[in-house]
């Protein structure tokens, strides 16, 4: 099995998540054991927010850090496990409301497709950028 | 934009109607656009006020930049309002061609009718020092008492407030305290008797570089709403509002950080790699602290604790903007009538031509322009609220009925903080609130 970052690289559609974990300095974190839950915004996710937001994040590691880690649950977690609990604490501290199972919602993104394991962790591909608050 | 209204042409809507007392206001909101009606009249005055705010405020965030970062723990700052032309020249980080997200097409340096009015003041040219005993000069109490709001209110969303009270922090603070009062036994003795009480001067002065730092955002981007409006390309309120929204989102992750500097040396008392944020540290802290709460102003209105006319709950404070009633707090020297007076020098010329029609004419522009700027921070709320369900909730032409309902829950729910007689959502629905 691949690395949760190999897999993303591979699926064609995360290149602004891989890049925006290299800028903030977080390869080395989901390239570790893990095991890590992460909900992966596609590309058009972060396509669709207002222009600028991407840049003043990435001219900024701590900042960009600080959100790429809200999409980021320690341990592996599939969707079963996730829709049986309200909420769960992200890596940023904040915490991540699953608001419905059918479809599966996590905040205000769909999960567009579920469950991909990884040798360190479970991959939830999502069609928004999810923000604390 | 699919708008959820039920006036919204052929579309049936695919949820009910809101039974909200401000239902009206709710439905516009559903529909892209602002709490303040879009009115020709309503977007002149907001932009005109933008613009007058913007300049005065060049000096806030410049003045409170340098209190934090050069006079930090002087004793008897006398001179903290007289700030050094390093500040003055600062490049603003979205203005000018250094800036890496130019928002404003201006310069990076100090506004120039900004730098005209610290030469002639409302009097004539004389030296500076004449001007701040006269009283001829940028208010800057009224940006001090702005910080003093978001410390006195602490823990309204966002990190800053916990950091202060963390380790970190405090042994952060102490290098930069001893630093600072090298070689001044006096000083350094009362830092041993009383730590706590200079620790809580240094994090007064965080809170002077995080709103410093907010409003270096918020100068350019009201000084470009200008511009924008005066080349005929901004025509509508949601339009204003709308570039507010883009605004907050492109600066949202903008560091917000202390740093002080002693004797040439940099000192990280918040360091950017704490990795806080302008909109949760800074930008959602101030709406709460600056537009909704605040304090009662002394000197304008007695009120008795004792009988609940003061809330028991600081979140339930509502003596910002958004409550004012514009006349009574107009009061002498009190926070809200500086900022008045300041924005009364760069008013631009159609509002000033607006001010001489209505009421009093020159007798209450004072008022009038109060009441004008209470409709464009409404319009900033309504930026905010449509900020937080773009970043939290779902789009407006979203097709999922569950989805319109949790906007419209969170809709109602920022409605009902207007629900207090106080509020001045009501006035603001017509012209004739002047």
């Amino acid at each position: 099995m691949a690395t949760i970052l190999e897999t993303a690289l591979a699926a064609g559609c995360f290149n602004t998540l891989l890049a925006a974990v290299d800028a903030a300095g977080l390869r080395g974190t989901l390239e570790g054991p893990g095991p890590f839950t992460v909900f992966a915004p596609v590309d058009d996710a972060f396509a669709a927010l207002p222009p600028g937001t991407v840049q003043t994040l990435v001219d900024n590691p701590a900042q960009l850090a600080r959100i790429l880690k809200y999409h980021v649950i320690a341990g592996a977690h599939g969707r079963s496990a996730l829709v049986g609990q309200p909420e769960w604490s992200s890596l940023e501290g904040a915490p991540i409301p699953i608001r419905r199972s059918e479809p599966f919602e996590v905040k205000n993104a769909t999960v567009v497709t579920a469950d991909i394991a990884c040798d360190n962790g479970i991959v939830h591909v999502i069609d928004r950028v999810i923000l604390p608050g | 934009m699919t708008t959820t209204t039920p006036a919204a042409g052929t579309k049936t809507p695919l949820i009910p109607p809101s039974t909200h007392r401000y239902a009206e206001v709710i439905h516009r909101l559903e529909a892209g656009g602002s709490m303040l009606p879009d009115t020709p009249e309503n977007l002149q005055q907001i932009i005109g006020i933008y613009k007058a705010y913007a300049v005065p405020m060049d000096f806030y965030w410049r003045d409170l930049l340098y209190i934090a970062e050069q006079v930090f723990l002087n004793p008897l700052p006398a001179f903290k309002y007289f700030i050094s032309q390093e500040y003055l020249d600062r490049p603003c980080s979205y203005s000018g061609d250094q800036s890496q997200l130019r928002i404003w097409r201006g310069g990076e340096k100090a506004h120039p009718e900004l730098i005209e009015f610290m030469e002639r003041g409302e009097t004539r040219r004389m030296p500076k020092l004449l001007h701040h005993l006269w009283h001829d000069r940028v208010n800057m109490e009224f940006a001090e008492a702005c910080m003093q709001a978001m410390l006195w209110h602490q823990g309204m969303g966002g990190r800053f407030n916990d950091y202060l009270a963390s380790d970190a922090y405090k042994a952060n603070a102490d290098r930069a305290i001893k630093a600072y009062f090298k070689g001044n036994p006096l000083m350094l003795g009362l830092y041993k008797l009383f730590p706590d009480m200079v620790l809580e001067q240094v994090k007064q002065l965080s809170y002077y570089s995080n709103l410093g730092l907010f409003w270096e955002v918020m100068a350019p981007v009201f000084f470009e709403m200008s511009d924008l409006y005066d080349e005929g390309k901004l025509t509508s309120v949601p339009q204003a509002m709308d570039f507010l929204v883009n605004g907050i989102f492109a600066v949202a992750g903008r560091p917000i950080y202390h740093h002080v500097f002693i004797r040439g040396e940099c000192f990280e008392i918040i360091p950017k790699s704490e990795g806080f944020t302008w909109l949760y540290e800074a930008a959602l802290p101030y709406v709460e602290a600056v537009f909704y709460r605040t304090s009662p102003f002394r000197g304008t209105k007695s009120y008795n604790a004792q009988a609940g006319q003061v809330p028991a709950n600081q979140a339930d404070f509502h003596y910002g903007i958004l409550y004012a009633d514009v006349f009574p707090v107009g009061s002498a020297g009190i926070p809200p009538t500086l900022l008045m007076q300041d924005m009364l020098h760069f008013l631009p010329p159609y509002l000033q031509e607006m001010y001489k029609t209505h009421r009093r004419g020159e007798e209450d522009q004072l008022i009038q322009l109060g009441i004008t700027f209470q409709r464009s921070m409404y319009n900033v709320t309504s930026a905010v609220i449509q900020a937080l369900r773009c970043a939290l909730l779902y789009p407006l032409d979203d097709s999922d009925p569950e989805h319109l309902t949790a906007n419209r829950q969170f809709f109602e729910a920022q409605m009902d903080r207007f629900l207090r007689p106080e509020a001045r959502l009501p006035d603001i629905q017509t012209q004739d609130y002047r």
